[in-house]
């Protein structure tokens, strides 16, 4: 079912346009990336999705309705979240938990629930004001969490936090899109690639890419052998990019990235060629691209 | 409703936690207690601070009680208004400028009850400062200067509060529209200040003006009863308090 459909969403700023006629759909239960570079307009649509901007022009419904107020159904996570300094985690949690139409006493108990799952209930009493940036993340996630909403939108979850931090919220990302509607936006393709369902891309304000995981994989990933070696090999990559196997050779330094149209015949071919002319190869990896080409490509130049 | 009192509740807790629960009453109360003991020992203030040759005597009639707590009256008027103006003027615009107001509306809240539920702890907190530093004035009128019947003071003192809830929702107003919070304070000071000179400069055609209720409110002390316009001051200034607290809860505009 159709959990969220935008239709030509429009936000301008005077003369520059933000985001400019956007349409996309979210379809209950899918975990979806919202990807764009830096001033793609991504904090700009999802405010606009969370009633905090008014669109200039264009139309969300949200369960096949147009123009409700959805906002008891949603959570959300800003890019930079704030909080009343002078509150600990507890009353912050209850506070937005009252707002969000809960009694209180399931507030309370919500809020306990969700200090332990984000791994902060230690510092539950203590005031927000003296939390780290990653603590102030995770604060910001339990409290989009609080109320169990029906569609969870995180603005750069992981951003701010560190290796650690970063693996633990994707950790529980992949948890909540069991039970939740997760839409996220990122720049780092690579976070997107390991959670996602659905991938949304934004370039300038407009729609660039919307497919599904599966679906971009199958069309723009190629398979790519990486050979790294003791000495520079600039002279025999160069000979083999006319093999008819072979569709792009990349030489860096002592490395080497082939894209291969067939991966076991590439394989052994180069294998061969490797032996015979004792190339002083130090590592020889076989694998497939990252989507980030396919977002370089939207994106770059 | 119950939103509301969730909202209405943290403007408590907050007032609590950086203590304008306490020193702001604390300063009406302050205000109320000197005018009473400075009038009352304004002779020998006087006689000590300037250097009159021996022998010589001053006489300066002692104030009635009614005067002096009119006095105190004028002194809220002044001093309080800066401090109560100063108190709240961030009370939205801090929590805009901060992201507050986001992190609040996109919970399922009505803009209005977030801005009527502020409102509301100003308005009382600001009520309940004045008529402790008027019941502090009285109690020390009576004490160092004369007796003074109780009933005068709530009554001019709750005529006087129309008057600071005109204001503060102007504050309030001013607060959801403007950034900086500095203006706020400014341009409310600048209404009150405007308001009361025109109102005692031209007073054939102020006769409506809030700062009307001010001059009600100090007769009534002085004389014991009511003189000069009151009914019209009163309905021209719940309309225009109700006009403006409505406008700010229902701006919609960017947050
Ligand atoms: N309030 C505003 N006034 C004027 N321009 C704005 C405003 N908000 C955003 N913009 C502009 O809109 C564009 C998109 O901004 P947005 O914050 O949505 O980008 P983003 O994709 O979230 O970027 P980032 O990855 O840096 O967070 C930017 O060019 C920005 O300058
Ligand atoms: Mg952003």
């Amino acid at each position: 079912m159709e959990l969220l459909e935008v239709k030509s969403l429009t936000k301008s700023f005077g003369k520059h346009v933000a985001v400019n006629d956007l349409s996309f759909s979210i379809e209950e239960g899918r975990c979806v990336a919202l990807l764009g570079a830096n001033g793609a307009g991504k904090t700009t649509t999802l405010e606009m999705l969370a009633s905090l901007q008014k669109p200039t022009n264009g139309s969300i419904s949200f369960l096949s309705v147009e123009k409700r107020d959805y906002r008891e159904y949603i959570g959300y996570l800003p890019q930079y979240p704030v909080f009343f300094p002078w509150m600990n985690a507890i009353e912050y949690l209850v506070l937005m938990g009252e707002l969000s139409g809960l009694s209180k006493s399931k507030a309370v108990a919500r809020a306990n629930e969700l200090l332990e799952l984000l791994g902060i209930a230690d510092a539950k009493k203590r005031k927000i004001g003296g939390y780290s940036g990653g603590m102030k993340q995770r604060l910001g996630i339990a409290q989009a969490l609080i109320h169990e909403p029906k569609l969870l939108m995180l603005d750069e979850p992981v951003s701010a936090l560190d290796p650690v931090g970063r693996r633990e919220i994707l950790e529980l990302m992949k948890l909540l899109k069991e039970t939740t509607t997760i839409l996220f936006s990122t720049h780092i393709l690579h976070d997107a690639e390991e959670v996602c369902d659905d991938v949304i891309m934004i370039h300038k304000g407009e729609l660039a890419v919307t497919a599904s995981l599966s679906e971009l994989r199958r069309k723009h990933q190629e398979d790519v052998i990486i050979i790294s070696a003791d000495e520079n090999l600039d002279a025999w990559a160069g000979s083999i990019e006319n093999w008819n196997i072979v569709s792009k050779v990349i030489s860096t330094n002592n490395k080497i990235e082939i894209y291969v149209k067939n991966v076991a015949e590439a394989r052994n071919l180069l294998l061969v060629e490797i032996t015979e002319k004792k190339l002083p190869i130090t590592k020889f990896t076989v694998g497939q691209t990252s989507l980030e080409d396919l977002f370089m490509e939207v994106v770059g130049r | 409703m119950k939103k509301w009192f969730v909202l209405h509740r943290k403007e408590w807790l907050e007032m609590t936690r950086n203590y304008k629960v306490i020193w702001i009453p604390l300063i009406f109360v302050l205000f109320g207690l000197m005018q009473p003991i400075t009038s009352y020992y304004m002779p020998e203030i006087l006689k000590n601070a300037s250097n009159l040759p021996e022998g010589s005597v001053i006489e300066i009639p002692m104030p009635t009680s009614g005067e002096v707590l009119a006095q105190t009256l004028g002194q809220f008027n002044q001093m309080g208004i800066l401090v109560l103006v100063l108190a709240f003027m961030g009370i939205v615009s801090s929590e805009r400028k901060s992201g507050m107001l986001k992190a609040i509306l996109v919970k399922p809240v009505r803009f209005s009850s977030y801005i009527t539920a502020k409102w509301m702890s100003a308005v009382l907190l600001s009520v309940g400062a004045i008529f402790l530093g008027m019941l502090a004035s009285w109690y020390y009128t009576v004490l160092l200067i004369g007796d003074y019947p109780f009933m005068n003071i709530v009554k001019g003192t709750s005529l006087y509060l129309i008057w600071i809830m005109f204001l503060l929702t102007f504050t309030v107003f001013l607060s959801t529209f403007l950034k900086s919070s500095g203006f706020v304070a400014a341009f409310t000071l600048l209404l009150s200040i405007l308001l009361t000179l025109l109102t005692s400069l031209f007073e054939k055609y102020m006769e409506w003006s809030p700062a009307q209720l001010t001059n009600a409110a100090a007769s009534l002390f002085i004389s014991g009863k009511l003189e000069g316009p009151l009914m019209l001051p009163l309905i021209t200034t719940v309309i225009l308090t109700a006009l403006i607290l409505y406008l700010a809860a229902t701006r919609k505009s960017s947050l």
